[in-house]
């Protein structure tokens, strides 16, 4: 069967969709372990312009790099506090915010996070991955030498880590085929 | 575990549409990268629709009092590209009222809002990969500030699979609906039975205590069984 066209998401993407699920450090009365973060960031257009009511996904492993799914070897330690899923949504200024945690390493995979957008404007669905250093890994290893910087979270302050989004333009964010 | 190949861009929507101007400052206009399908692409949280709260929906009414506007049932399947059905898919829907009006804060078209009704909320999909709820046939709206256009009636669906590659968002539009012919988003997907893809059929009017148009729509994601031999 032939796959169902994807759309834009448009502008009005309820907020409540996004705010209860902007944060993945707690589930069902349990907190995850490991290394609690903030990765804040902006979503821009191309001249550097902010987007509004774009919505950020991630989806990653938890702190001991185990996946929530059955497919992981590891699947019965998975961080019943963690819920590998989370959705932010950009403010007028462009801004997001995702409270996660540092994921570990596992399955052949060094320390990442799937990042997804979706906005105005845009009629599919964008994917990225986000690390934490340029160490080897089989997607990273994918990407140019030299755009591989734009795809490393820039430690900020405190647990904050900083991870913008270039849609397109200078600097714009490496995409994967998707 | 499924495989996932790339989509067919001709059963897509453009990238680029005519009067869409976002669509020029935000697609990427680097080439999209290769890359291999490791087990995080191929999974995702296998508990959705317990933490996101998904359950039977009802956007008809609140509080027992009935939304304004045509009261419709709206049904279907979500598949995969076997056919096969997915069960425990997370579906998010949200829509205008039947004034052409979101409750979302950011819309700011002078139609009024129905006290009665949100136009949005969650649902899990059962074991056969079915979907059903009852709701308002959405009215169209112009498209401000800019006043490009007039959207034609639709609802906006966004899916959650069982993968992170099959995720889904989509707007479907309902039958013979003179503005779908106008419209930006329904007209960027240049082919007709692609967009016959992401319109409802019309299957029933049902007459007895309960009055309602009945309307389905099936939604195939990407994703298909690995071929042992092959994949690995």
């Amino acid at each position: 069967m032939i796959p169902s066209p994807i759309s834009t998401i448009g502008p009005y993407f309820p907020f409540e969709f996004a705010d209860d699920a902007c944060d993945l450090t707690s589930l069902n009365g349990a907190t995850a372990k490991g290394e609690h973060i903030t990765i804040v960031g902006k979503v821009l257009e191309e001249g550097g312009g902010p987007t509004v009511n774009s919505i950020v996904e991630i989806w990653q492993p938890d702190a001991e790099g185990i996946l929530r799914h059955p497919s992981d070897p590891r699947f019965a330690q998975a961080d019943p506090g963690f819920r590998g899923f989370g959705r932010a949504r950009t403010l007028p200024d462009g801004s997001f915010q995702l409270r996660t945690v540092i994921p570990g390493a596992g399955n052949g995979r060094a320390p990442h996070i799937n990042v997804s957008v979706m906005a105005i404007g845009l009629t599919w669905r964008y994917v990225t991955t986000l690390f934490f250093s340029e160490a080897s890994d089989p997607v990273l290893d994918c990407v140019p030498a030299g755009r591989r910087p734009l795809l490393v979270a820039k430690k900020q302050a405190d647990r904050t880590y900083r991870f913008d989004i270039q849609l397109r333009g200078e600097n714009e964010t490496p995409f994967f085929a998707d | 575990m499924k495989r996932y190949d790339l989509y067919d861009e001709r059963t897509q929507s453009l990238r680029y549409i005519d009067r869409y101007p976002k669509s020029f400052v935000r697609t990427p206009k680097e080439p999209l990268i290769a890359r291999p399908q490791t087990l995080t692409e191929q999974t995702l949280a296998v508990d959705l629709a317990a933490q996101l709260h998904a359950g039977p929906l009802n956007l008809s009414e609140m509080n027992g009092q009935r939304a304004i506007g045509q009261l419709i049932e709206i049904k279907g399947r979500i598949l995969d590209e076997d056919g096969s059905p997915i069960a425990g898919a997370v579906l998010e829907l949200w829509q205008a009222n039947a004034a052409g009006r979101y409750v979302h804060k950011q819309d700011d078209h002078i139609a009024p809002l129905d006290p009665n009704f949100t136009g949005q909320g969650r649902l899990v999909t059962n074991e056969e990969g079915e979907y059903s709820l009852f709701t308002i046939k959405p009215g169209g709206y112009p498209v401000l500030p800019t006043g490009w256009w007039w959207r034609p009636p639709h609802i906006h669906f966004s899916i959650l699979g069982v993968s992170w590659m099959d995720r889904f968002v989509t707007q479907v539009f309902f039958p013979g609906e003179p503005l779908n012919e106008t419209d930006l988003l329904y007209k960027g997907i240049p082919d007709r039975e692609a967009r016959d893809r992401v319109t409802f059929e019309m299957t029933e009017t049902k007459m007895g205590d309960l009055s309602y148009i009945g309307f389905r729509r099936d939604f195939v994601l990407r994703g298909r069984k690995m071929t042992p031999e092959v994949d690995g």
